[in-house]
């Protein structure tokens, strides 16, 4: 059997790697792992502490929320939603603001300059506040959301992207693949992009973080996918409603939020730590 | 005093100031086509909007006529880059229109809500700057032994919690199982309101209000932590890593043989150096603090900007959205030219002739 590579080797990598995996067998398998309906309303017993409490009922093992949904179920459910929006999203905010930071880093001159100014203005908006702005004008729904977050956080990508590819197309074999003749295109992704692959992951992978973050703050303020869909941010709101009589109901999807971002964020680290060839072997262990 | 060791190469004192105010010029120029980019932005996505404000303005018993004659009286009837040249200009004049939710002129209201969320930010700033100067130094000082392993596997945990998470836990904590902190609002009921600024805290202590100023103090406690202590985190990691890079330059080295301690080195030569990045990055996520508080003041029912905008947001009210829009937009652009004046005066490198 080969040995494993550097980067699976590091023990963040395998927790962030497991917890993701948990988390995706939650979301894909959903309908065989929640012992309920998550919109199934049982108004006879709303707000029922979980099994192990007092009066709590072993039909519900989180107990209910203020309709008398199982919370358990819905937060099962709810991984499906904070999972899509953190692949595909931080999927398209990385095409763009690679594609963007590439361009911007090797052309120089005014279309560095252009691409450098965007990014100014999209940067004079606190995020939270520009994601909403977008959402009251594309309108709620989860393809919604996702766009959202892509419109708002390829300038993450862009930015830090962009003075790595400053560095690179100074090297000498970028200017030896264009004496050779390589078209632009072609330095781009054969020189260029081998080079940033590695920052472009640790990016990913924290950009998923950030926008399970996102999504669970649309959906707390009602901005994010319908009420029919259960979402980890939505339960919040819920339960910020009756936080004296169910104050567990709050902790469930908080210590959900908190799992996804941890799990995305030590995987980032990991990554970082292994892939990053500038780094000091010190720092790395 | 020690003689300036530089004084032909740095430029100090009066002529300092002179830089900055040049800075200061330069950054607000730049500032006002970045205004005007993002006012158009503002007010075309929030013009694709299928929700027709003459019709909302109206009784929902208006006739269809009605409807037109208020179309025409508010300029809806006009080609899109019109109807923002108008708007433009009332903006100019100081007047962003009229909500239609809260039938309040959207300036009055900005100005009743922007001094809370103010208040919020400053305060939960310093608090940021505190823990994330204490815990820098903590994680600088413990390099290189196991409890470093510990603590930087902590302030990953830590980074993982956004402050709209610490709000709720929290308030969890303190204000529902503990019952010590309030956490709804700005005052609790029965306490004396001065309005002099606007500013609860400094009104309250103008007017000799000590009990309101208490009242107050204590119901920013919990918010002010929850966004300060989200922000900590990535302040520490960046202090830690700079003042890690500073300490293998020769300077460092050179001031130990010069027998200086172990603390004058770290304040005078160490701090001095590592403190530029992470004031830099300090402008950066104070933007986005501000941005914050829109939902802390949610969760905490707390009267500010984010409530304003939420509601408005809900209620489809765009004068609102498009007026606390731009605001938000003034209020980053405001404290990264203040964070860039502080880095001229912090780095004389920048200062060089």
């Amino acid at each position: 059997m080969r040995p494993l590579p550097l980067w699976l080797k590091s023990g963040r990598v395998q927790t962030g790697l497991v917890i993701i995996f948990i988390l995706a067998v939650c979301a894909i398998f959903a309908p065989h792992l929640a012992p309920n309906d998550p919109n199934e309303q049982n108004l006879l017993s709303i707000l029922t502490p979980p099994a192990w409490a007092d009066g709590g009922d072993s039909m519900f093992p989180l107990g209910t929320d203020s309709l008398g949904r199982c919370i358990l179920s819905r937060l099962i459910y709810g991984a499906r939603v904070a999972l899509t929006v953190a692949f595909t999203a931080s999927i398209g905010a990385m095409i763009i603001g690679a594609f963007f930071a590439h361009i911007a880093g090797y052309f120089g001159g005014w279309v560095d300059w252009l691409i450098g100014r965007v990014v100014e203005i999209w940067l004079s908006f606190p995020p939270v506040i520009l994601s909403l702005i977008l959402m009251v004008g594309l309108g709620t729904g989860l393809r919604n959301v996702v766009l959202a977050i892509i419109l708002v956080d390829w300038t993450r990508f862009c930015r830090v992207l962009r003075s790595e590819v400053i560095v690179l197309r100074r090297r000498d074999y970028v200017a030896a693949a264009q004496l050779v003749g390589f078209s632009h295109w072609r330095t781009i992704t054969r020189e260029i992009l081998p080079g940033t692959l590695p920052l472009l992951i640790t990016l990913m992978s924290l950009e998923m973080g950030v926008a399970v973050i996102v999504e669970a703050i649309l959906s707390f303020v009602g901005m994010s996918v319908g009420s029919e869909t259960a979402a980890w941010g939505q339960m919040i709101a819920d339960a910020r409603q009756n936080i004296y009589e169910a104050p567990f109901n709050l902790i469930a999807p908080i210590f959900a939020i908190f799992f996804a971002v941890f799990g995305f964020n030590i995987l980032g680290d990991g990554l970082r730590r292994t892939l990053d060839t500038r780094l000091t072997q010190t720092e790395r262990t | 005093m020690r003689p300036d060791p530089f004084p032909d190469i740095v430029i100090r004192g009066k002529r300092m100031f002179a830089t900055i105010a040049k800075l200061l010029v330069k950054r607000v120029l730049t500032a006002i086509p970045i205004l005007l980019i993002v006012s158009a932005l503002l007010f075309c996505i929030l013009r694709i909007l299928p929700v027709d404000p003459a019709a909302m303005s109206l009784p929902p018993n208006a006739t269809v006529e009605e409807v037109e004659a208020m179309r025409t009286e508010m300029g809806l009837d006009r080609p899109l880059y019109e109807q923002y040249g108008i708007w433009l200009g009332k903006l100019l004049e100081g007047d962003v229109g009229r909500s239609i939710h809260f039938r309040q002129d959207v300036t009055s209201l900005i100005g009743s809500t922007l001094p809370a969320t103010i208040e919020l930010a400053v305060i939960a700033m310093v608090v940021a700057t505190i823990f994330g100067l204490a815990g820098g130094l903590f994680l600088f000082y413990v390099r290189g032994t196991r409890a470093e392993a510990v603590m930087d596997f902590f302030s990953i945990l830590l980074l993982s919690l956004p402050e709209f998470l610490w709000s709720l836990f929290l308030l969890l904590i303190f204000g529902v199982f503990f019952e010590v902190l309030p956490f709804t609002g700005r005052l609790s009921p029965g306490f004396e309101r001065p309005v002099v600024t606007g500013f609860l805290l400094i009104d309250s202590l103008v007017t000799g209000n000590i009990s309101t100023f208490f009242n107050a103090l204590q119901h920013m406690i919990l918010p002010c932590l929850a966004l300060g202590i989200a922000l900590s985190p990535s302040l520490m990691r960046v202090l830690r890593s700079s003042l890690l890079d500073a300490y293998q330059d020769d300077y460092i080295q050179q001031a130990r043989l010069r027998g200086l301690s172990e603390k004058r080195i770290l304040i005078r030569h160490g701090l001095k150096n590592a403190i530029l990045p992470t004031l830099s990055l300090m402008g950066v996520q104070f933007g986005f603090l501000f941005g914050g508080t829109l939902l802390v003041e949610i969760i905490y029912s707390y009267p500010g900007m984010g409530n304003l905008m939420v509601d408005a947001i809900r209620n489809a009210d765009l004068p609102i959205i498009q007026g606390a829009g731009l605001t938000y937009c003034i209020a980053v652009l405001v404290i990264s030219i203040v964070v860039d004046s502080l880095y001229l005066i912090l780095n004389p490198k920048l200062r060089v002739r």
